[in-house]
């Protein structure tokens, strides 16, 4: 690469290399969100956004929290956020809110984000430390955690605070927010350089001395800590202890996360790509609902669109990357 | 002497025979804690479980080989399951369904390995996708509701209480005997084979080597997805009418059949023999958990610690420094 495309590099805003990255799912964005607002004038107005953004929630909470693993590359994912969030979920409602009878959101809130990095560090030690390939180490975890939330909770009960359903209404922007804030902090730090250094090529990584275990290992407690918060956003939703919801996440978060553009060879892609798919999908699920579709039309439409989504996007890349070639 | 011995088995053969042990010791335990685990009935529903595993698993042993892996097979299953029952119930001929089933199934695999490989397409993502949509479209055309049965054949071939002559097996166990003896000798000496494992271990040689990687990836997926129709038939014949989700607690078993087997998910490594160790495992496993008396969530719970504690011990990646 020439000093001067490295410059012009350099030079890219982000949000458009985010737009480069993501390319289809932007796109779909849009149209997805005109047919939406033109669909439902009332629900998307302003005052409806708090409601719709806390119906998302979950599924950009769980897109965010499969970020992190992916980007650290060489096999890097995290098949248990589903199963996590569905735990942390567990154990709020059942453990402390009926249990303890304890609701304040000082106590809950770390209660959650604790769980999450316990989960995350756990995975991490598996999959960095130990060396088990990472979709089976987070697949034992997924088994797990799925057997002790059935343990704990056989079935659906209790009622979340007022506070925190109001997660899912007015305030819903806060959690998903916060979050993503978190994220733009990281972005900042040495850490994040290292994380995308070592998914795009671990072993020069390595010899550059990035430390390339314990960043693998801090990209899988990020990811539980997001987990944690993910189960929040989903106890806020659906406002009780439901031992079924969780695990469903996993694979339609993997789906929003490849949607959005982030790479599963690691090293490239962000939280604002996963949540671009997140919100792709939600959207795509809502227009399906009004046209009042049989769930199987919604699963085919949702199968199809992320076959489309990764197909375009890849010939979009092999475009670029013919022109690039053609230019130099 | 062991020191010898160690020294003339690859790490590869040390994990297989590890894996083979474990289902051993996993079955003299349950000799030992359960009342009529070693009997010949649940002998016999255990290599029936086993077998329809790791025929499901045919498939993703292929794929890992490759370099990729396939979560299209629990659905293809799914597919193939409600698809042959329905079309039987329409009274179309068994053997033209069966051929119907698995020539869709062999398209579908196609269509993912060639989109997977030419566009350079995580598999992962294009698995799930294509799987997705035909489970849709499936469910679609029968309206969610999936009639008919399997013909008295299939369900005799698979059934536990089956016999080939005086051996206490059904037709399914010699025959999946043949079918992996076939697999296994076609990894070692067929060009298929030999070309498998290049492309694997290094995508960017073989090419040199005259391997067409779009053709070899279309291929494989193509054939991970007829054995998922094939299992998704047998399950037919074992559940007795069609249900779609079916295949679904297959998406996690045949990877970890894989994996408990000894084969790495990086391409170029692995063998069959070691993912029918892996099933064997797997079936062990869960049937002595279910006979301590422990509950499906409990099952879950400790097949997890299981297998993750399996594969620490003889499932270790190695070190980046030591892949330099």
């Amino acid at each position: 690469m020439s000093a001067a495309t490295l410059a012009a590099t350099r030079a890219t805003p982000w949000l458009r290399q985010t737009v480069a990255r993501s390319g289809f799912a932007v796109l779909l964005l849009i149209v997805l969100l005109t047919v939406n607002v033109w669909l439902y004038p009332g629900r998307f107005a302003p005052s409806g956004w708090g409601t719709v953004i806390g119906l998302a929630a979950p599924l950009i909470g769980a897109a965010f929290a499969s970020t992190p693993a992916l980007l650290g590359g060489r096999g890097g994912i995290d098949v248990s956020v589903g199963p996590a969030m569905g735990f942390v979920n567990a154990i709020i409602i059942k453990g402390l809110v009926m249990g303890l009878g304890l609701s304040s959101p000082w106590l809950i809130v770390p209660v959650a984000l604790a769980l999450g990095g316990m989960i995350g560090a756990f995975n991490g030690l598996l999959a960095t430390v130990i060396r088990i390939q990472p979709i089976i180490a987070t697949l034992g975890s997924y088994l797990i955690l799925t057997g002790l939330t059935l343990t704990i909770l056989p079935s659906p009960m209790g009622v979340a605070p007022a506070w925190l359903k109001a997660l899912a209404g007015p305030w819903a922007i806060l959690p998903v927010g916060l979050v993503f804030v978190t994220w733009l902090g990281l972005r900042r730090l040495p850490f994040y350089d290292c994380l995308m250094a070592t998914g795009g090529d671990d072993r020069a990584a390595y010899t550059a001395g990035v430390p390339v275990t314990r960043v693998r290992f801090l990209s899988y407690l990020l990811t539980g800590f997001y987990a944690g918060a993910a189960g929040l956003m989903l106890t806020a939703l659906i406002g009780s202890a439901d031992p079924a919801t969780g695990p469903s996440y996993t694979l339609i978060a993997i789906s929003a996360v490849a949607l959005g553009g982030v790479s599963f060879r690691g090293g490239r892609g962000g939280l604002i790509n996963a949540g671009i798919g997140a919100i792709d999908i939600f959207l795509l699920q809502s227009v399906l609902t009004y046209l009042n579709v049989s769930s199987f039309v919604l699963q085919i439409g949702y199968g199809a669109i992320l076959v489309l989504a990764v197909v375009l996007t890849a010939l979009q890349e092999r475009l670029l990357s013919r022109r690039s070639a053609h230019g130099a | 002497m062991a020191h010898r011995r160690s020294r003339r088995l690859d790490p590869g053969q040390v994990r297989i025979l590890g894996a083979f042990a474990g289902a051993v010791l996993i079955h003299c335990v349950g000799i030992l804690t359960i009342d009529g685990y070693g009997s010949t009935f649940a002998l016999r529903s255990m290599l029936v479980l086993a077998s329809l595993l790791a025929v499901a698993s045919v498939g993703q042993t292929l794929v890992v080989i490759i370099g990729g892996i396939d979560l299209s097979i629990p659905f293809l299953i799914g597919v193939a399951n409600v698809v042959a029952a329905q079309l039987h119930g329409d009274g179309v001929n068994f053997a033209l369904v069966c051929a119907f089933v698995l020539v869709l199934c062999f398209l579908i695999g196609l269509a993912n390995g060639a989109l997977a490989q030419g566009l350079g397409i995580h598999p992962l993502i294009v698995t799930l996708g294509t799987g997705t949509i035909a489970e849709g479209a499936v469910l679609l055309w029968t309206h969610g509701a999936p009639s008919g049965s399997a013909p008295d054949a299939v369900a005799n071939f698979v059934s536990i209480g089956g016999s080939v002559g005086p051996i206490p097996v059904p037709w399914l166990v010699p025959c999946f005997i043949l079918l992996a003896l076939l697999i296994v000798l076609t990894l070692a000496r067929t060009p298929y084979g030999r070309r498998l494992y290049a492309l694997g271990s290094n995508p960017t040689a073989a090419p040199l080597a005259l391997i067409r990687p779009v053709f070899m990836w279309a291929l494989t997926f193509g054939l991970s997805a007829v054995f998922a129709g094939v299992a998704g038939i047998l399950l037919l014949g074992f559940t007795g009418s069609a249900y779609g989700d079916v295949g679904q607690p297959y998406l996690f078993q045949t990877i970890a059949a894989v994996v408990v087997g000894g084969t790495a998910l990086v391409g170029g490594r692995g063998s069959y023999l070691g993912t029918i160790a892996g099933a064997l495992v797997l079936t062990e496993l869960n049937t002595l958990l279910i006979g301590l008396g422990l509950q499906a969530a409990a099952v879950q719970t400790a097949l997890g610690i299981v297998i993750v504690a399996l594969v620490s011990v003889y499932g270790r990646e190695p070190h980046v420094r030591t892949t330099i």
